[in-house]
């Protein structure tokens, strides 16, 4: 067992720097594994456990979401994942090193005495890269993401949209192969985050990255992933059901939801939810 | 003329040359007392006499250094303070209690014991001026550490920050904002300090020409100290105001 996952180790290495042929294996057995979550808990101080008994995994290559219920710990296990907070129990594996892991937040708080520039390095800046040279790639991560003339603009010259791309370049820029999202474009308006969200697709679909995508959005959650989760209410929340989604890459935000699989599971996922929501409001 | 009174500005002086010119004119025509509430033409008076000796220099030198050093010390030690205890739990359970009972009590209490300890000369005013500002920019500095932008740090720590560069990234310059925020009370809280400490015990100063004034009856001199003393803390605030904005630019950009 040991031999044969050295084995597609190495190939998983030789295959990284070709995001196609990753994703065309995206969640198949021969993909490596980047993080794997196993009987983890987790609670806030003395609390009742937000969360109990989670396990879940994300392969090279593979777009895996979380849905559940409001408080159902969602953002609990990124946060577990991210090493921002302890788990109770339980143990989270990262196949790949820390420093190539990416956080995008909810919110869009950048470092408001930082120029957009300046908050894009940083994270380049933390990994040793001299100031001059993390600008340069900071600008050119920047423009990559349509942010071009607005390098010395403050967090707060800049629009929601604006701002949430400055997020996504300063973590892009490092290079991440596990990217962790907690509802990154909840707070943008339907137009900015559909454009967001579909450059960020076909940034992660070209590259390769993994993601573990939290949201309220089922729809989202079925078009970005290979595997949607669904969480029971919390607290001790858990993975109460897993859902593949068969629908192939690259995709396109609107195109995807007239796959014929797209409304069927879309249905059955609402219904599951819904079930935990009422059981929740008994 | 209409336009004119568009302004706000032009509304404001419009209103106090009403007032002043009442006052002149009252108080010529008998219906004001002069013994309380001299006409404007004789403070002006007392200013003008007050410069063309040149007496007034040493002792506005002498208010302003108690006052810019009590404001720079005030402001270091406020900051030192602060930052030791938000940082280091047993320093803030030591400083806490302390800061609170001085925050607590009007600090200018304490300016008799100071003349006792450090003298009537400029030590004693520069002590009355720290304290009031080191116990303000304690609390700014302190309570703004512990409040700190929780996203900001873990913005920091996923990008793999450690605890000196949180330090540098996040914390000093939330500290800096907080600390200018807080600028102008400070210079406010620095010149009383000065000029109290002056009242009680000194041989020069704003603060001691006042209480000058004061014992000869003067109302003519003492408004017109007033004005002076206003004058600079004004021109004062605005300094701080341009320091404000030029080290948070990015907060006015």
């Amino acid at each position: 067992m040991n031999n044969m996952m050295k084995g597609n180790l190495a190939v998983a290495h030789e295959a990284f720097d070709d995001g196609r042929e990753l994703r065309a294996r995206a969640g198949s057995k021969n993909a490596r594994t980047v993080v794997s979550v196993r009987d983890l808990a987790m609670r806030y101080g003395k609390a009742e456990p937000v969360i109990e008994g989670v396990s879940l995994e994300v392969r090279e290559g593979e777009v895996v979401s979380l849905v559940g219920p409001s408080g159902s710990g969602k953002s609990t296990i990124l946060r577990a994942i991210s090493g921002l907070h302890a788990p109770l129990s339980g143990n989270v594996e990262l196949g790949i090193p820390a420093t190539e892991m990416g956080f995008l937040f909810q919110d869009d708080a950048l470092l408001p005495w930082r120029t957009a520039r300046d908050n894009v390095a940083l994270g380049l800046r933390l990994r040793g890269k001299a100031v001059g040279a993390a600008r340069e790639e900071a600008a050119d991560w920047m423009a990559r993401l349509g942010l071009k003339g607005l390098e010395l603009r403050y967090p707060r010259q800049l629009s929601g949209g604006q701002r949430k791309r400055v997020a996504l370049a300063q973590v892009l820029a490092l290079k991440p192969r596990l990217l962790l999202m907690d509802e990154p474009f909840a707070s943008l308006d339907a137009i900015v985050r559909h454009r967001v969200t579909q450059d960020l697709l076909d940034w992660v679909e070209r590259e390769g990255i993994a993601v573990l995508l939290v949201t309220h959005d089922l729809e989202e959650a079925q078009a970005l992933s290979d595997v949607v989760n669904l969480l029971s209410r919390g607290p001790r929340a858990r993975i109460s059901h897993r859902y593949p989604v068969e629908i192939p890459r690259p995709r396109d935000l609107i195109g995807v939801r007239g796959h014929p699989t797209f409304a069927p599971l879309l249905q059955r996922i609402w219904k599951d939810l819904s079930i935990e929501v009422e059981e929740a409001a008994d | 003329m209409s336009a004119l009174f568009d302004k706000t500005w032009a509304r404001q002086a419009f209103a106090l040359a009403v007032l002043l010119i009442s006052w002149e004119v009252l108080g010529r025509a008998g219906l004001i007392s002069p013994f309380y509430a001299p006409p404007p033409s004789a403070i002006a008076l007392a200013l003008y006499e007050l410069f063309a000796d040149g007496s007034i220099w040493q002792h506005l030198i002498a208010t302003l250094s108690a006052a810019l050093a009590g404001l720079a010390f005030g402001l270091l030690l406020g900051a030192v303070l602060g930052f030791g205890a938000a940082m280091v739990r047993p320093v803030a359970d030591i400083i806490e209690p302390v800061m609170i009972l001085l925050n607590a009590i009007p600090r200018v209490i304490l300016a008799p014991l100071f003349i006792i300890w450090f003298g009537i000369g400029l030590g004693s005013k520069v002590a009355v001026s720290l304290v009031l500002v080191a116990v303000l920019i304690f609390f700014a500095v302190y309570s703004g550490i512990r409040e700190v932008d929780a996203r900001l740090v873990e913005r920091v720590r996923t990008l793999g920050g450690g605890r000196m560069t949180l330090l540098r990234e996040v914390y000093v310059p939330s500290v800096t904002a907080w600390i200018l925020g807080n600028l102008k009370v400070a210079v406010g809280f620095a010149f009383t300090g000065a000029v109290v400490g002056e009242f009680v015990a000194s041989s020069r100063g704003l603060g001691y020409l006042l209480s000058f004034a004061q014992s000869t009856y003067n109302a003519a001199l003492t408004i017109a100290l007033i004005v002076i003393i206003m004058g600079f803390v004004l021109i004062l605030f605005g300094l701080a105001g341009r320091v404000e904005r030029r080290l948070l630019h990015w907060r006015y950009a």
